[in-house]
């Protein structure tokens, strides 16, 4: 007995401490580089926050290159395809001109009236134009357990987290982690996303929960609420982070709704320069 | 250096070099668009094999780099990912040590015991440590794709070994 017990202990400490000429590091030790680096990182130390941010914005770099074959490979798929498609596109183009041309009558007739009425109502451009920073995706990793995004603007650009971030002024998510060079935006379909929304004619007020799967859900609704399909999603903007009005997406009747946006297909998005009114985390 | 011995050594890095791809790379194990629940923990199924095989290919520090890197990537806390794939290495090195002769069978049922304890310490220190918010049914149906398959790529591996490395064990 004793001597199984002690087969035990060696196999185990050897399994534990064992090095070679090329596991040149025992695992206890790296276990216990990995849990001080861990703790680190977890309780939010300056130093670990600041070699974090360098290390987050050297990766996502070199994962956006390293990822090029597998965005190359579909790129070709749909050049083939979109060749012999070339005839039918070519004469729904010169249909689209034709009707492009007839707009343009109208554009200056359009322009000076919008000049004008710009002039009766005083206004400025649009100022929230200076505020907005496209951004380009870097990275998409679909984890299974967290749905977010990397793109290549961060603090240099003034992002900060909490922000807001949207396509085509749909909502996409917000930002959830800024380094110097990129930041990483949480989706609205990821398990932590929680975002108050109001639609209907009576404004209901519901909170849209992600769930990890691709609709997020409405919950906490009044009572008995029935589902209509199709009425559009806003986002109310009582959490002081997103903006009230920012279209979501529209209702099913299973309570879920569908996105605007499919957050599997972002390539560029915006990032609302709008300093939330709270902390986020 | 011959032509042959560059090659043997580029074989031989293959299984670290995938993965470090894995890590780095957009590619990821989760084909939400084809099958909701489905995804798998490739890295750890690479770790397991080649360690119980080829510990010689597969060292620990590279080990301990690529889960790093897959935090970064992933948006873990740091470290996380390096201690779950040190907990495979460990049961991995502890199997090599105790068995003499391994099959895909024992294989099959010591990968269990490795991923349980390493997916364990994964979520215990990711619930009880971090703000992130993770699904259990998510863990669920990863813990099981990833043990359901381990025999299809130990095939798959065992195949590489035998054509490209050599078909000594270690």
């Amino acid at each position: 007995m004793s001597v199984s017990r002690d087969d035990f202990s060696i196999v185990f400490r050897s399994a534990l401490l064992q090095r070679g000429a090329t596991q040149k590091f025992s695992i206890f030790s790296l276990i216990i580089v990995a849990l001080i680096v861990f703790f680190l990182d977890v309780y939010g130390f300056a130093i670990v926050k600041t070699a974090r941010s360098f290390i987050n914005d050297v990766v996502y770099r070199v994962t956006y290159l390293a990822s090029a074959p597998t965005r190359l490979f579909p790129g070709i798929n749909k050049g083939i395809t979109g060749h012999f498609n070339l005839k039918k596109e070519n004469e729904e183009l010169r249909q689209v001109i034709e009707r492009y041309k007839a707009l343009d009558l109208n554009l200056e007739y359009i322009s000076n009236e919008n000049k004008n009425l710009k002039k009766v109502l005083d206004t400025e451009d649009v100022q929230s134009v200076s505020n907005v920073v496209l951004a380009k995706v870097l990275v998409d990793r679909n984890s299974p357990f967290l749905k977010s995004i990397i793109i290549n603007k961060g603090s240099k650009e003034g992002i900060i987290k909490g922000m807001p971030v949207t396509q085509n002024k749909y909502l996409v998510g917000r930002i959830v982690e800024t380094n110097y060079l990129s930041s990483r935006v949480l989706l609205l379909n990821d398990l932590n996303s929680r975002i108050p929304v109001t639609f209907d004619e009576k404004s209901t007020q519901a909170i849209l929960t992600g769930g990890g799967t691709r609709k997020p859900t409405l919950s906490y609704l009044p009572e008995n609420y029935q589902f209509v399909e199709g009425i559009t999603v806003f986002a109310s903007g009582k959490d002081g982070i997103f903006s009230a009005g920012t279209p979501i997406g529209k209702t099913r009747e299973s309570g879920e709704v569908d996105l605007f946006i499919d957050p599997n297909q972002l390539s560029f998005v915006t990032v609302n320069l709008i300093k939330p009114s709270k902390e986020v985390f | 250096m011959s032509k042959s011995n560059i090659l043997n050594k580029l074989f031989a890095s293959g299984p670290l070099f995938l993965l470090y791809y894995l890590s780095i790379s957009e590619i990821d194990s989760n084909l939400e668009k084809l099958f909701e629940i489905f995804s798998l923990n490739l890295q750890i199924i690479i770790i397991y094999f080649w360690i119980i095989k080829r510990p010689n290919l597969m060292g620990t520090g590279h080990i301990f780099l690529a889960g790093l890197i897959n935090d970064v990537v992933m948006g873990f806390p740091l470290g996380i990912s390096s201690l779950s794939y040190l907990v495979i290495c460990f049961v991995g090195n502890y199997v090599r040590n105790k068995s003499v002769n391994t099959t895909i069978a024992s294989d099959w049922f010591t990968f269990l015991i490795a991923l349980s304890l390493a997916n364990l310490l994964f979520f215990s220190l990711l619930n009880n440590f971090s703000d992130i918010t993770i699904s259990y049914a998510k863990i669920g149906y990863n813990t099981f794709f990833t043990l359901f398959l381990f025999p299809v790529f130990w095939l798959l591996f065992n195949l590489y070994q035998m054509s490209f490395i050599g078909s000594q064990d270690a």
